[in-house]
């Protein structure tokens, strides 16, 4: 299998109009696990070149709803699309098929593993089915996504274990987009970092955004998601509780709508 | 063959000297793996760097094993440059020559707040310091740009209602106590100007004109090489000249200033209705890709701040009007009817003609002015840099 590493140019393709379907639309989504409803009617929606950021109070349904847009969870009702088809991601790879990539919060990189490896792992270029992996070429396409993304590493042959935090998620990052998705969700990608480092991964949302992906991102900084988002939706004990405009809306709103101060103007349940 | 070999050797010790420079500083190890040079290469270029005095070496813990840090010699102390913008904070640390040793960009939020994004300079500045090897006693100063009029004696926001959340905040007092070193406060395109009339495309000229088009639109005005402020500040701040007198009111109370025409939120919402939600950053990469909606506003924009700056340079006959900021980064594209707007407007000078061009530094003339804000000050109250601890 050979990379093309011409990814890049394939993403930045022309934006849709902004009546087309979105790329990815959750509608009327519940999931119950026993007694608790983590998710009730919630809707989501994200456009290409679009960056969403998801909050709530601990236990609003952030994680239930990243995890189901990742094909973790599957929902109790309601329906997942993709522009604009109803689809179902029984499994993460189901999802990933879909062209949906998912950065968890622990990363899952391997610590004793160069940062080319990670980038590659599982998904290893061999000239052919049983050949040995094809290191050089690894390297090189690894070192060309980083430099697509404006990551400074010092070399891909470092091991991880030697990276800062934020470089850390930058790999975890990049070694999302070798499968060129169109939908990334990254949950808490700043969370524990230094200033630096939540700058570095911030610009790295930017510069996703740019290249045309649709991003959600999960945060409990108020600040960061406003700085990187277009759209912020309030999630409030797993219903839909408002949608804020990042480029307009004050913070005390969003943080009245988070502690529930002030309720969604029409409430999922006002419209059925 | 015989250039050869000494060929390679400049081109590898320049490789070291750039990986040094991205990074700020990284170990002997790093150096190796980042440059594809072989350690005992690499060992020998930075001694010979390292005699030649171009960089430090000092012993330093990675990963729990000995390593060597190699980072840029910091002449006489470092500077840091923040420049604060609506949506952007950059920010660049440089020795006292004007060297770039490292410079990191955060994206901020709307209408951010003082105390926040203080605070989050505060804190880079600090974390960049230790990346380049460096203490806190080694700033010789700090400047900040802010894209708001700023008087300078007292570093504070000059009009209110401009930059919101920043109106009472004593940007100057804050950081230098946080900190403990001198901090100096400007407007932002006063700093471009600065920057640009000492390092950037109005160098060769005595009086210039810095015109920052963003999110918001300033000028800074340089006359016989020196920043003219003005005696609050307001210097320059074309941004609120009216050029409709019927338009929207402005966030400094007056109705339809420059900047309720061709400021950012006013080029998104033109768009809006065809191109949907859309970023400055968006529309200038729109406008670079050929999208007519987007270079028809771009175009626009520059037409009617050409109108407004032809005002200015008719008052202060600059020999040069440099363009800068996010839109200028669209080229001719802005500049071209802008410069189409000035000529037309400005009496004709035989001896020397107006000229109009981009910024040379780019997105980082503020960040850079910043700098030189800091170097310039600290220089004159501090002839020589001593060293706190005496050495």
């Amino acid at each position: 299998m050979a990379l093309d590493v011409e990814w890049t140019t394939t993403a930045t393709q022309g934006r849709p109009s902004p009546g087309g379907p979105p790329l990815l639309a959750l509608r009327k989504v519940t999931k119950r696990f026993g007694a608790v409803e983590a998710l009730t009617d919630a809707d989501l929606t994200v456009h290409a070149h679009e960056v969403v950021a998801l909050v709530g109070d601990n236990g609003a349904g952030k994680s239930t709803l990243a995890k189901i847009i990742s094909g973790v969870l599957q929902p109790d009702s309601g329906t997942v699309e993709i522009d604009g088809d109803p689809v179902s991601s029984p499994n993460p790879a189901a999802a990933h098929a879909l062209g949906v990539s998912t950065v968890f919060q622990d990363l899952a990189l391997c610590e004793n593993l160069s940062v080319a490896a990670n980038i590659f792992l599982g998904r290893e270029l061999r000239a052919s089915k049983r050949s040995p992996m094809d290191i050089d070429g690894m390297e090189l396409a690894s070192a060309q996504i980083l430099r697509d993304l404006t990551i400074t590493v010092p070399s891909v042959r470092t091991p991880v274990r030697e990276l800062s935090g934020g470089q850390r998620q930058a790999v975890a990052i990049a070694r999302t987009l070798t499968t060129r998705p169109r939908i990334l969700v990254l949950d808490e990608p700043t969370a524990a970092l230094s200033v630096v480092q939540t700058a570095e991964v911030l610009m790295l949302v930017e510069r996703l955004r740019e290249m045309g992906l649709g991003v959600v991102i999960i945060s409990h900084n108020l600040a960061d998601l406003r700085a990187v988002s277009d759209r912020i939706e309030v999630l409030r004990h797993g219903r839909n509780n408002g949608s804020f405009d990042a480029a307009t809306s004050a913070p005390e709103e969003i943080i009245g709508a988070i502690a529930g101060a002030t309720r969604a103007v029409r409430p999922a349940w006002a419209t059925r | 063959m015989a250039g050869s070999q000494t060929a390679l050797r400049e081109a590898n010790r320049a490789t070291v000297v750039d990986s040094i420079r991205r990074y700020g500083g990284l170990t002997q190890v790093e150096l190796a793996s980042t440059t594809g040079l072989s350690a005992a290469t690499v060992s020998n270029i930075v001694r010979e760097l390292q005699a030649a005095g171009e960089v430090d070496v000092r012993a330093t813990i990675h990963n729990g094993r000995r390593a060597m840090l190699v980072t840029m010699v910091h002449r006489t102390g470092l500077a840091a440059g923040v420049h604060v913008g609506t949506r952007h904070m950059s920010i660049t640390l440089t020795d006292s020559a004007q060297q770039v040793l490292v410079e990191q960009a955060l994206p901020l939020p709307h209408e951010h707040r003082a105390d926040t994004s203080l605070d989050r300079a505060a804190l880079l500045i600090v974390e960049l310091l230790a990346r380049v090897g460096a203490e806190l006693p080694e700033l010789l100063g700090i400047g900040i740009g802010l894209p708001a009029p700023v008087d300078a004696a007292t570093g504070t926001v000059s009009v209110p209602g401009i930059l919101r959340g920043w109106d009472d905040a004593p940007v100057a007092q804050v950081m230098s106590k946080r900190l403990g070193v001198p901090v100096f406060v400007d407007n932002d395109a006063n700093l471009g100007a600065l920057a640009e009339s000492r390092l950037g495309a109005s160098r060769h000229f005595q009086d210039s004109v810095y015109v920052r088009a963003s999110h918001g639109t300033g000028a800074g005005v340089s006359l016989a090489r020196n920043l003219h402020r003005g005696f609050a500040g307001t210097a320059g701040e074309i941004g609120h000249v009216q050029v409709d007198a019927q338009g929207h009111v402005c966030l400094c109370g007056s109705r339809g200033c420059l900047n309720t025409v061709v400021g950012a939120p006013a080029l998104i919402e033109v768009l809006r209705a065809s191109r949907g939600s859309l970023t400055l950053r968006d529309i200038v990469a729109l406008a670079n890709d050929g999208d007519p909606g987007c270079r028809q506003v771009v175009e626009d924009a520059g037409a009617t701040i050409g109108a407004v700056v032809a005002g200015l340079a008719i008052a202060v006959n600059p020999q040069c009007v440099v363009v800068g900021g996010e839109l200028a980064e669209t080229g001719e594209l802005l500049i071209g009817p802008m410069r189409e707007a000035i000529r037309r407007r400005v009496p004709l000078n035989h001896i020397a003609p107006l000229e109009v061009v981009a910024a040379e530094l780019g997105p980082n003339a503020e960040a850079m002015g910043a700098v030189l804000l800091a170097l310039e000050n600290t220089r004159t109250t501090l002839p020589t840099f001593a060293r706190p601890d005496g050495d």
